[in-house]
Protein backbone atom coordinates (compact mmCIF):
# COMPACT_ATOMS: atom_id res chain seq x y z
CA UNK A 1 0.00 0.00 0.00
CA UNK A 2 1.13 3.43 -0.86
CA UNK A 3 2.46 5.58 1.96
CA UNK A 4 2.05 9.13 2.33
CA UNK A 5 5.16 11.57 2.26
CA UNK A 6 6.06 13.89 4.95
CA UNK A 7 5.55 17.52 3.69
CA UNK A 8 8.71 19.66 4.11
CA UNK A 9 8.62 21.73 6.86
CA UNK A 10 7.57 25.16 6.21
CA UNK A 11 6.57 28.53 8.28
CA UNK A 12 3.54 28.33 5.57
CA UNK A 13 2.25 24.95 7.14
CA UNK A 14 2.55 25.94 10.42
CA UNK A 15 -0.38 26.27 13.05
CA UNK A 16 -2.66 25.44 10.49
CA UNK A 17 -4.07 22.25 12.03
CA UNK A 18 -5.06 21.47 15.95
CA UNK A 19 -5.58 18.83 17.72
CA UNK A 20 -8.80 18.77 19.27
CA UNK A 21 -9.38 15.34 20.70
CA UNK A 22 -7.62 12.28 22.28
CA UNK A 23 -8.23 8.86 22.84
CA UNK A 24 -6.11 6.16 24.38
CA UNK A 25 -6.76 2.75 25.23
CA UNK A 26 -6.49 1.54 28.77
CA UNK A 27 -2.49 0.86 29.16
CA UNK A 28 -2.59 -0.11 32.43
CA UNK A 29 -5.28 -2.35 32.71
CA UNK A 30 -5.25 -4.13 29.70
CA UNK A 31 -1.10 -4.95 30.53
CA UNK A 32 -2.00 -6.79 33.46
CA UNK A 33 -5.14 -8.77 31.44
CA UNK A 34 -2.41 -10.06 28.96
CA UNK A 35 0.05 -10.46 31.51
CA UNK A 36 -2.67 -12.55 34.15
CA UNK A 37 -3.97 -14.91 31.07
CA UNK A 38 -7.07 -15.39 33.10
CA UNK A 39 -9.43 -17.84 31.54
CA UNK A 40 -11.36 -16.77 28.59
CA UNK A 41 -8.96 -13.65 27.86
CA UNK A 42 -8.83 -12.88 24.61
CA UNK A 43 -5.82 -10.59 23.38
CA UNK A 44 -7.10 -7.50 21.69
CA UNK A 45 -7.16 -6.86 18.11
CA UNK A 46 -5.86 -4.07 16.15
CA UNK A 47 -9.45 -3.16 15.19
CA UNK A 48 -10.62 -3.44 19.03
CA UNK A 49 -8.22 -1.24 20.20
CA UNK A 50 -8.51 1.39 17.36
CA UNK A 51 -12.27 1.64 17.87
CA UNK A 52 -11.55 1.91 21.90
CA UNK A 53 -9.38 4.90 21.28
CA UNK A 54 -11.56 6.61 18.47
CA UNK A 55 -14.94 6.61 20.51
CA UNK A 56 -12.51 8.61 23.45
CA UNK A 57 -10.97 10.84 20.97
CA UNK A 58 -14.23 11.51 19.74
CA UNK A 59 -16.44 11.72 23.08
CA UNK A 60 -13.46 14.09 24.28
CA UNK A 61 -13.45 16.53 20.87
CA UNK A 62 -16.79 17.61 21.28
CA UNK A 63 -17.88 16.51 17.50
CA UNK A 64 -19.97 13.90 16.04
CA UNK A 65 -19.17 11.45 13.53
CA UNK A 66 -20.87 13.15 10.87
CA UNK A 67 -17.94 15.74 11.47
CA UNK A 68 -15.13 13.35 10.47
CA UNK A 69 -14.68 13.71 6.39
CA UNK A 70 -10.80 12.49 6.96
CA UNK A 71 -9.29 9.11 8.62
CA UNK A 72 -5.68 8.34 8.70
CA UNK A 73 -4.39 4.97 10.02
CA UNK A 74 -1.07 4.23 11.04
CA UNK A 75 -0.02 0.52 12.28
CA UNK A 76 3.10 -0.77 13.63
CA UNK A 77 2.58 -4.64 12.83
CA UNK A 78 -0.40 -4.23 9.73
CA UNK A 79 -4.44 -3.34 10.05
CA UNK A 80 -7.15 -3.20 7.56
CA UNK A 81 -7.27 -0.37 4.94
CA UNK A 82 -8.21 2.79 5.07
CA UNK A 83 -11.65 2.28 4.03
CA UNK A 84 -12.63 -0.62 6.18
CA UNK A 85 -11.34 1.06 9.32
CA UNK A 86 -14.08 4.01 8.50
CA UNK A 87 -16.52 1.01 7.84
CA UNK A 88 -15.23 -0.41 11.61
CA UNK A 89 -15.65 2.99 13.04
CA UNK A 90 -18.94 3.75 10.93
CA UNK A 91 -17.85 6.83 9.39
CA UNK A 92 -17.92 8.40 5.80
CA UNK A 93 -15.11 9.92 5.09
CA UNK A 94 -13.86 11.44 1.50
CA UNK A 95 -10.31 11.61 2.36
CA UNK A 96 -8.27 7.93 4.17
CA UNK A 97 -5.12 7.82 3.90
CA UNK A 98 -2.55 4.71 4.99
CA UNK A 99 0.02 6.86 6.70
CA UNK A 100 3.25 5.28 8.27
CA UNK A 101 3.50 3.58 11.60
CA UNK A 102 5.68 5.76 14.30
CA UNK A 103 4.94 8.83 15.45
CA UNK A 104 6.93 10.93 13.10
CA UNK A 105 5.65 11.47 9.43
CA UNK A 106 1.87 11.59 9.92
CA UNK A 107 0.60 14.03 11.48
CA UNK A 108 2.15 16.49 8.94
CA UNK A 109 0.84 14.60 6.86
CA UNK A 110 -2.24 15.58 7.92
CA UNK A 111 -1.55 19.01 8.84
CA UNK A 112 -0.58 19.63 4.96
CA UNK A 113 -3.84 17.87 3.82
CA UNK A 114 -6.08 19.80 6.44
CA UNK A 115 -4.20 23.44 5.26
CA UNK A 116 -5.10 22.26 1.45
CA UNK A 117 -8.63 21.78 2.09
CA UNK A 118 -8.54 17.77 1.28
CA UNK A 119 -10.10 17.51 4.59
CA UNK A 120 -11.96 19.62 7.61
CA UNK A 121 -11.60 17.13 10.29
CA UNK A 122 -9.30 14.20 10.52
CA UNK A 123 -9.26 11.02 12.98
CA UNK A 124 -5.79 9.68 13.37
CA UNK A 125 -5.76 6.42 14.20
CA UNK A 126 -2.46 4.46 15.86
CA UNK A 127 -2.55 1.01 17.22
CA UNK A 128 -0.40 -2.02 18.25
CA UNK A 129 -1.09 -5.51 18.86
CA UNK A 130 2.46 -6.38 19.46
CA UNK A 131 2.26 -8.76 22.32
CA UNK A 132 -0.65 -10.66 21.04
CA UNK A 133 1.30 -11.86 18.06
CA UNK A 134 4.38 -12.64 19.79
CA UNK A 135 6.53 -10.10 18.42
CA UNK A 136 10.34 -10.00 19.91
CA UNK A 137 12.55 -6.70 18.30
CA UNK A 138 15.35 -9.04 17.82
CA UNK A 139 16.58 -12.10 16.73
CA UNK A 140 16.78 -13.29 13.21
CA UNK A 141 12.68 -13.67 12.58
CA UNK A 142 12.62 -10.44 11.15
CA UNK A 143 15.39 -10.64 9.03
CA UNK A 144 15.79 -8.18 5.81
CA UNK A 145 12.37 -6.94 6.68
CA UNK A 146 11.24 -5.18 3.96
CA UNK A 147 12.48 -1.33 4.86
CA UNK A 148 14.36 -2.75 8.51
CA UNK A 149 17.75 -0.39 8.65
CA UNK A 150 20.55 -2.84 7.67
CA UNK A 151 21.64 -2.65 11.51
CA UNK A 152 18.42 -4.68 12.45
CA UNK A 153 19.50 -7.54 10.55
CA UNK A 154 22.87 -7.57 9.09
CA UNK A 155 25.12 -8.38 12.03
CA UNK A 156 23.21 -11.70 12.81
CA UNK A 157 26.51 -13.68 11.81
CA UNK A 158 28.11 -11.80 14.78
CA UNK A 159 24.90 -12.51 17.17
CA UNK A 160 24.23 -8.97 17.51
CA UNK A 161 20.57 -7.69 16.66
CA UNK A 162 17.89 -5.65 18.12
CA UNK A 163 16.81 -2.41 19.19
CA UNK A 164 17.93 -2.34 22.76
CA UNK A 165 21.50 -3.82 21.43
CA UNK A 166 21.72 0.06 19.65
CA UNK A 167 21.57 1.85 22.50
CA UNK A 168 23.82 -0.76 24.73
CA UNK A 169 26.79 -0.06 22.02
CA UNK A 170 26.01 3.75 22.57
CA UNK A 171 25.95 3.82 26.57
CA UNK A 172 28.96 1.93 26.39
CA UNK A 173 30.62 3.94 24.61
CA UNK A 174 29.08 6.68 26.22
CA UNK A 175 29.88 5.39 29.70
CA UNK A 176 33.79 5.18 28.64
CA UNK A 177 33.82 9.43 26.88
CA UNK A 178 31.95 10.95 30.10
CA UNK A 179 33.30 8.24 33.47
CA UNK A 180 29.39 7.00 33.78
CA UNK A 181 29.18 4.42 35.93
CA UNK A 182 26.07 2.11 35.28
CA UNK A 183 24.39 2.76 38.32
CA UNK A 184 24.54 6.59 37.23
CA UNK A 185 21.47 5.22 34.77
CA UNK A 186 18.92 4.70 37.61
CA UNK A 187 18.60 8.20 37.71
CA UNK A 188 16.59 8.55 34.71
CA UNK A 189 14.64 5.14 34.85
CA UNK A 190 13.24 6.01 38.57
CA UNK A 191 12.59 9.87 37.12
CA UNK A 192 10.05 8.62 34.35
CA UNK A 193 9.11 5.78 36.60
CA UNK A 194 7.79 8.66 39.24
CA UNK A 195 6.23 10.27 36.33
CA UNK A 196 3.94 7.21 35.82
CA UNK A 197 3.37 6.28 38.86
CA UNK A 198 1.26 9.80 38.89
CA UNK A 199 -0.35 8.59 35.85
CA UNK A 200 -3.40 6.75 35.75
CA UNK A 201 -2.91 4.53 32.98
CA UNK A 202 0.56 3.88 32.82
CA UNK A 203 1.77 0.48 32.38
CA UNK A 204 4.45 0.49 35.25
CA UNK A 205 3.68 2.39 38.60
CA UNK A 206 5.13 0.68 41.19
CA UNK A 207 8.05 3.06 42.59
CA UNK A 208 11.55 1.96 41.77
CA UNK A 209 14.08 2.78 43.79
CA UNK A 210 18.03 2.32 42.77
CA UNK A 211 18.84 -1.01 44.18
CA UNK A 212 15.53 -2.00 41.81
CA UNK A 213 17.09 -0.89 38.86
CA UNK A 214 20.44 -2.50 39.91
CA UNK A 215 18.76 -6.03 40.65
CA UNK A 216 16.97 -5.67 37.36
CA UNK A 217 18.21 -8.27 34.83
CA UNK A 218 20.29 -7.26 32.09
CA UNK A 219 19.14 -7.84 28.66
CA UNK A 220 22.00 -6.23 26.44
CA UNK A 221 24.83 -5.41 29.19
CA UNK A 222 25.66 -2.63 29.84
CA UNK A 223 21.74 -2.04 29.78
CA UNK A 224 19.33 -3.50 32.31
CA UNK A 225 15.72 -4.37 31.85
CA UNK A 226 14.82 -1.47 33.24
CA UNK A 227 16.75 0.69 30.96
CA UNK A 228 14.22 -0.52 28.29
CA UNK A 229 11.35 0.35 27.07
CA UNK A 230 8.47 -1.62 27.53
CA UNK A 231 6.30 -3.82 24.35
CA UNK A 232 2.66 -3.38 24.98
CA UNK A 233 -0.85 -2.87 22.86
CA UNK A 234 -2.91 -0.02 22.57
CA UNK A 235 -4.17 2.69 20.07
CA UNK A 236 -4.23 6.12 20.35
CA UNK A 237 -6.18 8.62 18.23
CA UNK A 238 -5.67 12.45 17.48
CA UNK A 239 -8.88 14.64 15.89
CA UNK A 240 -7.19 16.87 14.28
CA UNK A 241 -8.72 20.11 12.54
CA UNK A 242 -8.57 23.57 11.22
CA UNK A 243 -7.88 26.19 13.73
CA UNK A 244 -11.42 27.73 12.86
CA UNK A 245 -12.98 24.77 13.72
CA UNK A 246 -11.15 24.27 16.86
CA UNK A 247 -12.15 27.85 18.65
CA UNK A 248 -15.85 26.02 18.70
CA UNK A 249 -14.71 23.02 20.70
CA UNK A 250 -14.73 22.32 24.17
CA UNK A 251 -10.56 21.98 25.32
CA UNK A 252 -8.16 24.44 24.36
CA UNK A 253 -6.42 23.48 20.40
CA UNK A 254 -3.11 22.34 20.35
CA UNK A 255 -1.46 23.66 17.37
CA UNK A 256 0.74 21.54 15.32
CA UNK A 257 3.23 24.65 15.53
CA UNK A 258 6.38 22.72 13.39
CA UNK A 259 7.98 19.66 12.53
CA UNK A 260 11.47 18.51 11.40
CA UNK A 261 13.28 15.53 9.68
CA UNK A 262 16.81 14.13 9.64
CA UNK A 263 18.22 10.83 8.54
CA UNK A 264 21.55 9.10 8.85
CA UNK A 265 22.81 8.92 5.09
CA UNK A 266 26.08 7.11 5.67
CA UNK A 267 28.27 5.21 8.55
CA UNK A 268 25.38 4.20 10.61
CA UNK A 269 26.88 3.21 13.54
CA UNK A 270 29.94 5.40 13.52
CA UNK A 271 26.72 8.05 13.53
CA UNK A 272 25.12 6.51 16.29
CA UNK A 273 27.09 5.52 18.72
CA UNK A 274 29.90 8.50 18.33
CA UNK A 275 28.00 11.22 17.63
CA UNK A 276 25.24 9.77 19.17
CA UNK A 277 23.03 11.22 16.33
CA UNK A 278 23.33 15.00 17.53
CA UNK A 279 23.74 16.12 13.70
CA UNK A 280 20.61 14.69 13.19
CA UNK A 281 18.95 15.87 15.91
CA UNK A 282 20.12 19.69 15.65
CA UNK A 283 19.39 19.72 11.77
CA UNK A 284 15.85 18.35 12.31
CA UNK A 285 15.85 20.47 15.66
CA UNK A 286 16.82 23.49 13.88
CA UNK A 287 13.77 22.78 11.09
CA UNK A 288 10.92 22.37 13.52
CA UNK A 289 12.01 25.64 15.61
CA UNK A 290 12.02 27.65 12.51
CA UNK A 291 9.24 26.43 11.43
CA UNK A 292 7.32 27.44 14.73
CA UNK A 293 9.27 30.74 14.38
CA UNK A 294 10.10 29.98 18.40
CA UNK A 295 13.75 29.49 19.94
CA UNK A 296 14.97 26.19 22.01
CA UNK A 297 14.74 27.99 24.76
CA UNK A 298 11.19 28.30 24.79
CA UNK A 299 10.63 25.39 24.94
CA UNK A 300 8.37 24.19 27.97
CA UNK A 301 8.60 20.68 28.30
CA UNK A 302 10.05 17.82 26.54
CA UNK A 303 8.59 14.48 25.61
CA UNK A 304 11.30 12.05 24.23
CA UNK A 305 11.18 8.90 22.38
CA UNK A 306 12.94 6.87 25.89
CA UNK A 307 13.01 3.87 23.89
CA UNK A 308 16.44 3.53 26.57
CA UNK A 309 17.26 5.34 29.13
CA UNK A 310 20.18 6.56 27.78
CA UNK A 311 18.39 7.36 24.10
CA UNK A 312 16.07 9.96 26.42
CA UNK A 313 19.40 11.61 28.13
CA UNK A 314 20.80 11.45 24.63
CA UNK A 315 17.88 13.44 22.74
CA UNK A 316 17.68 16.35 25.94
CA UNK A 317 21.52 16.51 25.28
CA UNK A 318 21.01 16.28 21.57
CA UNK A 319 18.24 18.87 20.27
CA UNK A 320 20.77 21.06 22.65
CA UNK A 321 18.70 21.53 25.91
CA UNK A 322 22.08 20.53 28.04
CA UNK A 323 25.61 19.89 26.92
CA UNK A 324 26.75 16.52 25.60
CA UNK A 325 27.80 14.95 28.63
CA UNK A 326 25.46 16.65 31.15
CA UNK A 327 21.95 14.88 30.65
CA UNK A 328 22.49 12.19 33.57
CA UNK A 329 23.96 15.28 36.30
CA UNK A 330 20.79 17.20 34.79
CA UNK A 331 18.53 14.30 35.44
CA UNK A 332 19.71 13.76 38.47
CA UNK A 333 19.18 17.48 39.98
CA UNK A 334 15.82 17.87 38.66
CA UNK A 335 15.75 19.29 35.68
CA UNK A 336 13.40 16.25 34.20
CA UNK A 337 11.22 16.24 36.95
CA UNK A 338 7.66 18.61 36.89
CA UNK A 339 8.84 21.18 38.22
CA UNK A 340 12.42 21.22 36.62
CA UNK A 341 14.29 23.01 34.18
CA UNK A 342 12.54 20.74 30.89
CA UNK A 343 9.86 18.65 32.76
CA UNK A 344 10.47 15.44 30.10
CA UNK A 345 7.82 12.47 29.48
CA UNK A 346 5.96 13.64 32.53
CA UNK A 347 2.81 10.76 31.51
CA UNK A 348 5.80 7.84 31.84
CA UNK A 349 7.44 7.40 28.49
CA UNK A 350 7.77 4.30 26.67
CA UNK A 351 9.68 3.19 29.73
CA UNK A 352 7.02 3.07 31.84
CA UNK A 353 4.12 4.54 30.70
CA UNK A 354 3.12 2.58 27.33
CA UNK A 355 5.44 2.10 24.07
CA UNK A 356 3.26 3.63 21.06
CA UNK A 357 5.96 4.94 19.16
CA UNK A 358 6.01 8.12 20.13
CA UNK A 359 1.71 8.23 19.68
CA UNK A 360 1.08 8.62 23.58
CA UNK A 361 3.95 11.71 24.31
CA UNK A 362 1.75 13.51 21.51
CA UNK A 363 -1.51 12.64 23.58
CA UNK A 364 0.58 13.20 27.05
CA UNK A 365 1.42 16.90 25.34
CA UNK A 366 -2.01 17.60 24.26
CA UNK A 367 -3.08 17.14 28.14
CA UNK A 368 -0.44 19.53 29.44
CA UNK A 369 -1.10 22.09 26.87
CA UNK A 370 -4.76 22.05 27.89
CA UNK A 371 -3.77 22.22 31.74
CA UNK A 372 -5.42 18.60 31.89
CA UNK A 373 -2.16 17.14 33.29
CA UNK A 374 -3.43 16.88 36.47
CA UNK A 375 -0.66 16.37 39.13
CA UNK A 376 1.70 16.08 36.74
CA UNK A 377 0.80 19.72 35.29
CA UNK A 378 3.35 22.06 33.72
CA UNK A 379 2.70 25.21 35.45
CA UNK A 380 1.45 27.42 32.36
CA UNK A 381 2.39 25.50 29.99
CA UNK A 382 2.33 26.86 26.37
CA UNK A 383 5.00 25.63 24.30
CA UNK A 384 6.29 21.73 24.03
CA UNK A 385 8.58 19.49 21.90
CA UNK A 386 7.88 15.79 21.21
CA UNK A 387 10.72 13.76 19.79
CA UNK A 388 10.96 10.17 17.43
CA UNK A 389 14.57 9.72 17.54
CA UNK A 390 15.43 6.08 15.83
CA UNK A 391 19.09 4.82 15.61
CA UNK A 392 18.55 6.23 11.84
CA UNK A 393 16.58 9.11 12.34
CA UNK A 394 15.06 12.03 14.04
CA UNK A 395 11.87 13.20 14.22
CA UNK A 396 11.39 16.48 16.47
CA UNK A 397 7.40 17.82 16.43
CA UNK A 398 6.44 21.41 18.53
CA UNK A 399 3.25 21.81 19.60
CA UNK A 400 1.43 25.43 20.76
CA UNK A 401 -1.34 26.34 23.01
CA UNK A 402 -4.16 27.87 21.02
CA UNK A 403 -6.84 30.17 21.97
CA UNK A 404 -11.28 29.53 21.87
CA UNK B 1 33.81 -28.17 14.27
CA UNK B 2 32.65 -24.82 12.51
CA UNK B 3 30.70 -22.57 15.01
CA UNK B 4 26.88 -22.35 13.76
CA UNK B 5 25.85 -19.09 13.46
CA UNK B 6 22.62 -17.27 12.60
CA UNK B 7 22.39 -16.61 8.79
CA UNK B 8 24.01 -13.86 6.87
CA UNK B 9 22.67 -11.41 4.27
CA UNK B 10 23.66 -13.11 1.13
CA UNK B 11 23.32 -11.75 -2.43
CA UNK B 12 24.83 -9.94 -5.01
CA UNK B 13 28.03 -7.85 -3.24
CA UNK B 14 27.59 -9.83 0.11
CA UNK B 15 28.58 -12.64 -1.53
CA UNK B 16 31.79 -10.88 -2.49
CA UNK B 17 32.32 -10.43 0.59
CA UNK B 18 32.21 -13.72 2.15
CA UNK B 19 34.08 -14.74 -0.51
CA UNK B 20 37.41 -12.69 0.82
CA UNK B 21 36.61 -14.01 4.04
CA UNK B 22 37.01 -17.69 3.06
CA UNK B 23 40.39 -16.68 2.01
CA UNK B 24 41.40 -15.23 5.10
CA UNK B 25 40.91 -11.57 4.17
CA UNK B 26 39.19 -8.97 5.37
CA UNK B 27 38.11 -6.45 2.31
CA UNK B 28 35.60 -3.79 2.19
CA UNK B 29 34.47 -1.20 -0.53
CA UNK B 30 36.72 1.38 -1.36
CA UNK B 31 34.94 4.15 -3.84
CA UNK B 32 37.07 5.23 -7.16
CA UNK B 33 34.88 8.32 -7.27
CA UNK B 34 34.88 9.99 -3.90
CA UNK B 35 37.59 7.98 -2.23
CA UNK B 36 34.99 6.31 0.81
CA UNK B 37 34.63 2.98 2.20
CA UNK B 38 31.13 1.57 2.61
CA UNK B 39 30.35 -1.14 5.06
CA UNK B 40 27.97 -2.92 5.20
CA UNK B 41 28.19 -4.02 1.67
CA UNK B 42 26.57 -1.84 -0.70
CA UNK B 43 25.48 -1.54 -4.27
CA UNK B 44 26.30 1.91 -4.53
CA UNK B 45 28.44 3.85 -2.36
CA UNK B 46 26.73 5.16 0.62
CA UNK B 47 28.63 8.57 0.48
CA UNK B 48 27.96 9.17 -3.54
CA UNK B 49 26.33 6.83 -5.22
CA UNK B 50 28.80 5.74 -7.60
CA UNK B 51 28.39 1.82 -8.37
CA UNK B 52 32.89 2.56 -8.97
CA UNK B 53 33.44 0.15 -6.34
CA UNK B 54 36.70 -1.67 -5.47
CA UNK B 55 37.22 -4.73 -2.59
CA UNK B 56 40.37 -3.28 -0.58
CA UNK B 57 42.31 -5.85 1.34
CA UNK B 58 41.95 -4.23 5.22
CA UNK B 59 45.12 -4.26 7.67
CA UNK B 60 42.63 -5.68 9.95
CA UNK B 61 44.14 -3.84 12.75
CA UNK B 62 41.82 -1.96 15.23
CA UNK B 63 40.50 -1.00 18.69
CA UNK B 64 37.06 -1.37 20.45
CA UNK B 65 35.23 1.51 20.74
CA UNK B 66 32.18 -0.19 22.50
CA UNK B 67 30.74 -3.57 23.30
CA UNK B 68 27.79 -5.24 23.99
CA UNK B 69 27.20 -8.28 25.95
CA UNK B 70 24.05 -10.35 25.21
CA UNK B 71 22.13 -11.74 28.05
CA UNK B 72 18.90 -12.46 26.35
CA UNK B 73 18.85 -15.41 24.11
CA UNK B 74 17.50 -13.57 20.74
CA UNK B 75 18.40 -16.75 18.73
CA UNK B 76 16.69 -19.32 19.86
CA UNK B 77 19.81 -21.15 21.35
CA UNK B 78 21.60 -20.99 18.58
CA UNK B 79 24.29 -19.19 20.53
CA UNK B 80 25.47 -19.04 24.54
CA UNK B 81 24.74 -16.69 27.14
CA UNK B 82 26.07 -14.53 27.72
CA UNK B 83 27.32 -13.80 24.15
CA UNK B 84 30.17 -10.96 23.63
CA UNK B 85 30.13 -8.29 20.71
CA UNK B 86 32.74 -5.45 20.04
CA UNK B 87 32.33 -2.79 17.67
CA UNK B 88 35.91 -2.11 16.36
CA UNK B 89 37.20 1.03 14.62
CA UNK B 90 39.48 -0.59 11.59
CA UNK B 91 42.92 1.58 11.39
CA UNK B 92 41.27 2.32 7.99
CA UNK B 93 38.42 4.09 9.60
CA UNK B 94 35.24 2.08 9.12
CA UNK B 95 33.26 0.75 12.40
CA UNK B 96 33.17 -3.27 12.31
CA UNK B 97 30.74 -5.21 14.50
CA UNK B 98 32.39 -8.58 15.51
CA UNK B 99 32.92 -10.87 18.65
CA UNK B 100 36.10 -10.93 20.78
CA UNK B 101 38.29 -14.02 20.02
CA UNK B 102 39.84 -14.86 23.11
CA UNK B 103 39.01 -12.69 25.68
CA UNK B 104 35.23 -12.23 26.65
CA UNK B 105 33.39 -9.17 29.20
CA UNK B 106 34.89 -7.88 31.96
CA UNK B 107 37.58 -7.79 29.90
CA UNK B 108 36.91 -5.54 27.49
CA UNK B 109 38.05 -2.12 27.89
CA UNK B 110 36.93 0.59 25.29
CA UNK B 111 40.17 1.75 23.44
CA UNK B 112 41.80 -2.05 23.64
CA UNK B 113 43.71 -2.94 20.27
CA UNK B 114 42.73 -5.85 18.32
CA UNK B 115 43.46 -7.61 15.50
CA UNK B 116 41.35 -9.38 12.77
CA UNK B 117 41.12 -13.36 13.05
CA UNK B 118 38.49 -15.73 10.73
CA UNK B 119 36.76 -18.75 12.52
CA UNK B 120 35.01 -21.33 11.15
CA UNK B 121 31.50 -20.86 11.04
CA UNK B 122 28.21 -22.52 9.22
CA UNK B 123 24.49 -21.14 8.85
CA UNK B 124 22.08 -22.22 6.96
CA UNK B 125 23.55 -21.78 3.46
CA UNK B 126 26.56 -23.68 4.38
CA UNK B 127 30.25 -23.46 5.79
CA UNK B 128 31.91 -20.06 5.99
CA UNK B 129 34.89 -18.03 7.70
CA UNK B 130 33.31 -15.44 9.76
CA UNK B 131 35.89 -12.33 10.92
CA UNK B 132 36.25 -11.62 14.73
CA UNK B 133 39.15 -10.01 16.56
CA UNK B 134 41.91 -10.97 18.98
CA UNK B 135 44.12 -8.94 21.38
CA UNK B 136 46.32 -6.40 19.15
CA UNK B 137 49.29 -5.06 19.91
CA UNK B 138 49.17 -1.41 21.07
CA UNK B 139 50.23 0.67 17.87
CA UNK B 140 54.16 1.52 18.08
CA UNK B 141 54.97 5.15 17.52
CA UNK B 142 51.66 6.40 17.16
CA UNK B 143 49.37 5.95 14.21
ZN1 LIG C 1 31.67 7.41 -3.29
Amino acid sequence: MPQAIMPPPSPGLSRKAAIVGIGETDYHTDYQAARSRAPGYEAPSVESLSLAAFERALADSGLSRADIDGLSVSFTFGGPPPMEMAALLEIEPGFAIANGNIMAGPLPVVCAAIAEGKARTVAMIFAVASRSIGKQFGGASDAMAEGMPASYYYFHPWGWSSQAAHWALMFSHYQATYNVREEDLAAVAMQVRRHASATPQAVMQTPMTSTDYMASRYIVRPLHLFDICLVNDGAVCLIVTTPERARDLPHAPVEVAGWGEAKIRNRKLDTMVRQRLRPQMQEAGGQALDMAGVALADIQLFEGYDASTIHLINQIEGFGFVEPGAGIDFCKDGGMAVDGRLPTNTGGGNLSGSYMQGWSQVANVVRQLRHEAGAQQVADARLAMTSLVQTDQAHPLIFARGEN
Amino acid sequence: MPERRPDRALGPGHNDFWQWCAASELRLQRCATCGELSWPVVATCEFCGSTDLAWEHMSGRGRVIAWTTFERDYYAGTLPIPWDTILVELAEGPLFLSNPKGFSWPDITIGMPVQVAFVDCEDSAGPFRLPVFERGQEAQGGD
